[in-house]
């Protein structure tokens, strides 16, 4: 093997990738004529060409590595046989249900398991009969911690029926599996453990018990995910009933006990380790026997020992019935004394002192994820000795309290001032699982869209809050900063079905709370919580509405919480602008539609991402998605035109591809009037003002924008790019260092900046900067184009012709905008072709063309008779 | 449970994000002994023959290093960028001593190197990889960190793109050619080539 210089490495580089550009019969004659000369170098890029063909999945699956080699193990017989429409692939595991293989549903194409039923439990019609039915219930109830079962099924082998059950295919490892590598951090077992309650609250709902609740029966996806396995299976096998105790007590009793159908005797002690006294005495299980296994279940996760070990199986049970287990603080310092307590509640001997349901479980559970009760233990003696965990009573007073303190504030404030200005922050999400990002972003960033309606309002855009996400706040501070009278923080855990919501509204000026609550709702409610938030929050501000205000204020979009839902995490995607991102998010707008054909939003999501995706950010040709984007935002303002978001949706189609300047003043108009707070209605009558040439009112409406976000980002460099078309440059060149003192890795303004400096003919320093914009984001062709017409006006002809090679070349794999290489060709003085280029531009309906009239780097070619014809041609006054 | 708890290796974690290169040297370890500790007891534990991804051990350590709740998606996958590396080294120093020990050593000792059982013709090629990818990081460092970030810590291409970044484009272009690269250095190893 030997290392190349980088150079030559860079040139093989590109030579592959042109190679791959062309049809593989094509490549060698390419090879043979870019390298003439260089017979290594042509061997060199032909042998990768080649090995490529070869590569299949080379590297593929990541690393993988063995337990000790295995001893070539007899293959079992089922493993490739099919059973009805399901192919066996390998042996997953052997447990007292039998043998699980996963399979291929060859008539649907998924993984899924097969469960192997073995003959002698199923044999009892009527049991059998029942099982069937609790799994069909439960699966029904298309919980998301609780395994989907897609078929119960028989079929005659020569051994006579069979009995399989076909569920979902997890990939992850058991709880045991985690159990047995060591104790789990706290906020990871009690993520689990929150979803394992949430699974039996759902199915005790249902009138089922699981019966045989212990870490095997817990997968844990790689994301995170729970699923509790084998709902109702217990009793179909009798291993955890009384039937079966009684049957095998004899057995248990004496130093080496058979379990049914398993050698293994690790089994069996799994099994009896997490069974409850009932159970024990040969009782009938109820939902109180599923807590109490549960609690043996987390006492292991966080300690790391089984709650009740003994060395027999009798001797297990004996304690089960008679012992308690050590505190869990003996094993751990760190681990709050609430936690003990929570564990002991689900342990006690008897039934009816247990936590009364998996419900009031969860919730318990929940409180101690937040954090707000983990007090840890060197303050816990004194509380030792309340009655264990009475929630309900905390619950109350803490209620009154809150309610007393709020309205006493309310009063006290009420003499103040009225507050006219608010930034809502970002939710923290409190979730372990960061797929609810989506929600604690969206959940926030629909307050503040609502309460933005409000005229004597000033609400901080979600653009400016976001950057205090995932901080440390102090809120007082935040509102110093953002020179607003009010804070609002919040954070949100999503968990199953149930939302939590905790919300905290502080006035600035003292740091007093205005306003606090916690609500705590079903997922499907969600909408209504926050029209509800909304609400409580304009009149804790004691903002006098008009009728058509609350309205407003209160409005709901879609009654499909499942719609909201896509809508949200298609925001979250949008706002991302990545072609990738972009393409995502028009997925889950689309299914936002698809739930709700009548969500006007939805829309105008879909209307705004394939405007994106044909603007330079996303890299596709404009005639391709913005006939798109118009269909979407058309549609939206037939099901709704009241609403801001699909006029500004439209705006940016007739702005950036109809040309149709009169539609987009009218259309841009109204979009202000209906929402005066949305930064992005601001941010289009400015970018009309400047296409119509008056770039000083442009500059203007911009800092309106301005104000409402003065932490943007974008906003930011996009004032810096007004004052570079008004031919302010130096104000531009301010500005955009100003953006990027809040972000030095901010690629538009290094862009922008590089832009600037080219016109105060500074060409060192605007090349420094584009090549900063094209380091930062490679993907941005404007970057690219920049860098060769500051090399073409700095007369470093070469390096800009090179340039043009490059877009060339880039051209083949994606969508380059003629414009760009338009810029660089005027930047040359080659004016037949940039106008060449600005006719293609034309043709495609570049994004930047209307600008043509005002842009700088254009000014070599407005003498010319062609100028002023394309500038008619786009429909401006030449 | 760790000697460290998770509060302090997440706030590790986050002072090397804002820039804190002590801290980077600190968490090292902590990740490497982790990550070691689950082979270990991965190879004791499991099935003979099991084979396990080692991004799921990566995974693993994660979640039971570091709180989730505070830290962002860009972190978690500048933690695995760093895992990736790491398992790189408990992998390859596996596979090397296994490779030594064929040659006459003893089988005496079970440190974690030597119970981490590659297959053999998995342990050649493993040992050849890792020659192969420092050749590769001579030439062009970004095509061997995204190797090692993708095939050792399990790090999607958007999350790639976000530990170097780069736009995941370029990501999805350098994997590309560097997998061929070493395809094609491991078969000439293997005699394909004169």
């Amino acid at each position: 093997m030997k290392v190349m210089k980088p150079e030559r490495w860079r040139q093989v580089e590109r030579l592959y990738y042109a190679a791959l550009e062309r049809e593989p019969d094509e490549r060698a004659a390419f090879l043979g004529s870019a390298c003439a000369g260089d017979e290594s170098l042509r061997r060199e890029v032909a042998s990768l060409v080649a090995a490529g063909d070869r590569i299949g999945g080379f590297m593929e699956p990541p690393a993988s590595f063995a337990a000790e080699a295995p001893a070539t193990a007899p293959q079992p017989s089922m493993i490739g046989q099919t059973l009805t429409h399901y192919r066996i692939v390998s042996l997953l595991g052997k447990g007292g249900m039998g043998e699980v293989y996963l399979g291929e549903d060859t008539t649907l194409g998924r993984k899924v398991a097969l469960k192997l039923l073995p003959a002698a439990f199923t044999s009892d019609r009527e049991r059998l009969r029942r099982f069937e039915q609790e799994a069909r219930a439960v699966s029904a109830l298309n919980h998301p911690n609780i395994i989907t079962i897609h078929e119960i099924g028989q079929v005659i082998t020569e051994a006579g029926g069979m009995r399989y059950l076909v569920t979902e295919y997890i990939e992850g490892e058991t709880l045991r599996q985690w159990t047995e590598r060591g104790p789990l951090i706290l906020s990871r077992a009690l993520d689990i453990a929150v979803q394992v309650a949430s699974a039996l609250a759902a199915a005790h709902t249902a009138g089922i018990t699981h019966r045989d609740i212990k870490p095997e029966n817990v997968m844990v996806r790689p994301d995170g995910l729970v699923k509790v396995l084998d709902f109702g299976l217990a009793k179909l096998t009798g291993e955890r009933t009384g039937e079966w105790r009684s049957e095998r007590a004899a057995e248990l009793a004496t130093l080496a006990p058979t379990p049914p159908l398993s050698t293994d005797p690790g089994m069996v002690m799994g099994t009896v380790g997490y069974m409850s006294p009932e159970q024990v005495r040969g009782e009938d299980a109820d939902a109180p026997s599923d807590i109490f296994s549960f609690g043996c279940v987390l006492y292991e996760m966080v300690t790391g020992r089984r709650a009740f070990a003994r060395q027999s199986a009798a001797e297990t049970m004996a304690a089960i019935l008679q012992d308690e287990p050590p505190e869990i603080a003996a094993s751990d310092k760190d681990l709050p004394c609430e936690l003990d307590r929570l564990i002991r509640h689900c342990l006690e001997k008897s039934p009816a002192e247990r936590f009364q349901s998996a419900r009031d479980l969860g919730f318990a559970l929940r409180e101690l994820l937040s954090g707000s009760s983990l007090v840890k233990s060197v303050s816990a003696p004194a509380r030792a000795h309340a009655h264990p965990l009475d929630h309900r009573a905390v619950w109350l007073a803490a209620a009154l309290a809150l309610l007393l303190l709020s309205v006493a504030l309310y009063l006290f404030t009420g003499r103040g001032k009225t507050i006219d200005s608010l930034a809502i922050l970002p939710f923290a999400n409190a979730s372990a699982n960061p797929d609810a990002e989506y929600l604690s972003d969206g959940i926030a960033e629909s307050i503040i869209s609502s309460l933005s309606q409000l005229p004597r309002l000033r609400v901080m855009a979600r653009s400016t809050v976001l950057r205090y996400k995932g901080q440390e706040i102090d809120p007082r501070k935040v509102g110093r900063d953002l020179h607003v009278d009010a804070v609002l923080t919040g954070n949100l855990i999503q968990r199953g079905e149930t939302l939590i919501i905790k919300m905290e509204l502080v006035k600035v000026e003292d740091g007093s709370q205005l306003w606090g609550e916690q609500y705590q709702r079903k997922f499907s409610d969600v909408l209504a919580v926050q029209a509800e938030i909304a609400k409580q929050i304009s009149e804790k501000l004691r903002l006098k509405l008009t009728g058509e205000e609350q309205q407003r204020l209160t409005k709901v979009y879609t009654e499909n919480a499942e719609a909201y839902q896509l809508y949200l995490k298609g925001r979250y995607y949008w706002n991302r602008r990545t072609p990738e991102s972009l393409n995502k998010s028009i997925e889950y707008f689309q299914q936002a539609i698809d739930k709700d054909p009548n969500y006007a939003l939805g829309y105008a999501g879909l209307a705004d991402s394939y405007s994106m995706l044909g603007s330079p950010v996303g890299g596709v040709s404009p005639r391709e998605k913005f006939p798109k984007a118009k269909a979407a935002a058309l549609k939206a303002l037939e099901l709704d035109d009241t609403l801001a978001e699909a006029y500004a949706a439209l705006v940016l189609v007739r702005l950036r591809y109809d040309w149709d300047w009169l539609a987009a003043e009218k259309e841009i108009k109204r979009a202000v009037e209906l929402n005066p707070n949305y930064s992005m209605t601001h941010q289009l009558y400015a970018d009309y003002l400047r296409v119509m040439g008056r770039p000083d009112e442009a500059i203007a409406e911009i800092k309106r924008a301005q104000e409402l976000e003065p932490l943007s980002l974008n906003t930011n460099a996009v004032v810096g790019v007004h004052l570079y078309f008004a031919r302010q440059y130096d104000q531009a060149i301010e500005q955009c260092q100003k953006t990027l003192d809040l972000d030095q890795n901010f690629a538009p303004a290094h862009l922008f900046l590089g832009w600037a400096y080219v016109q105060k003919a500074r060409y060192e320093e605007a090349i420094a900067a584009v090549k900063k914009a094209t380091s930062l984001s490679p993907s941005e062709p404007r970057s690219v184009s920049a860098l060769g017409y500051a090399y073409a006006m700095s007369g470093q002809t070469g390096e800009a012709m090179n340039i043009l090679d490059q877009l060339k070349e880039l051209s083949r794999r994606r969508y380059i905008s003629p414009h760009d290489r338009a810029i660089i060709y005027a930047g040359l003085g080659e004016k037949e072709q940039a106008f060449a280029w600005l006719d293609k531009a034309y043709a495609d309906r570049s994004w930047p063309l209307p600008l043509l009239k005002v842009d700088p780097r254009f000014d070599s070619l407005r003498s010319d008779p062609r100028f002023a014809d394309l500038v008619r041609r786009i429909g401006l006054a030449p | 449970m760790n000697d460290s708890p998770p509060q302090e290796i997440t706030q590790l974690l986050l002072a090397w994000r804002s820039g804190d290169q002590t801290a980077f040297d600190q968490l090292m370890p902590l990740v490497y002994q982790e990550l070691r500790r689950l082979a270990q007891h991965f190879i004791n534990h499991e099935r003979p023959g099991h084979l396990l991804q080692a991004t799921a051990l990566v995974n693993e350590a994660y979640l039971r290093l570091i709180d989730s709740s505070r830290v962002k998606w860009e972190s978690r996958a500048h933690f695995f960028a760093v895992a990736g590396q790491l398992m790189r080294r408990v992998l390859v120093d596996a596979a090397r001593e296994r490779q030594s020990r064929k040659r006459g050593g003893e089988w005496v000792q079970v440190s974690l190197a030597e119970a981490v059982v590659i297959p053999q013709r998995r342990s050649a090629d493993l040992i050849a990889l890792d020659d192969a990818l420092d050749v590769l990081a001579a030439m062009d460092k970004r095509k061997s960190e995204i190797v090692v970030m993708r095939f050792f810590g399990g790090l999607s291409v958007e999350e790639t793109a976000a530990v170097l970044k780069v736009s995941p484009d370029t990501v999805m272009r350098d994997w590309q050619l560097a997998k061929v690269w070493l395809y094609r250095e491991l078969s000439k190893d293997e005699g394909d080539e004169a």
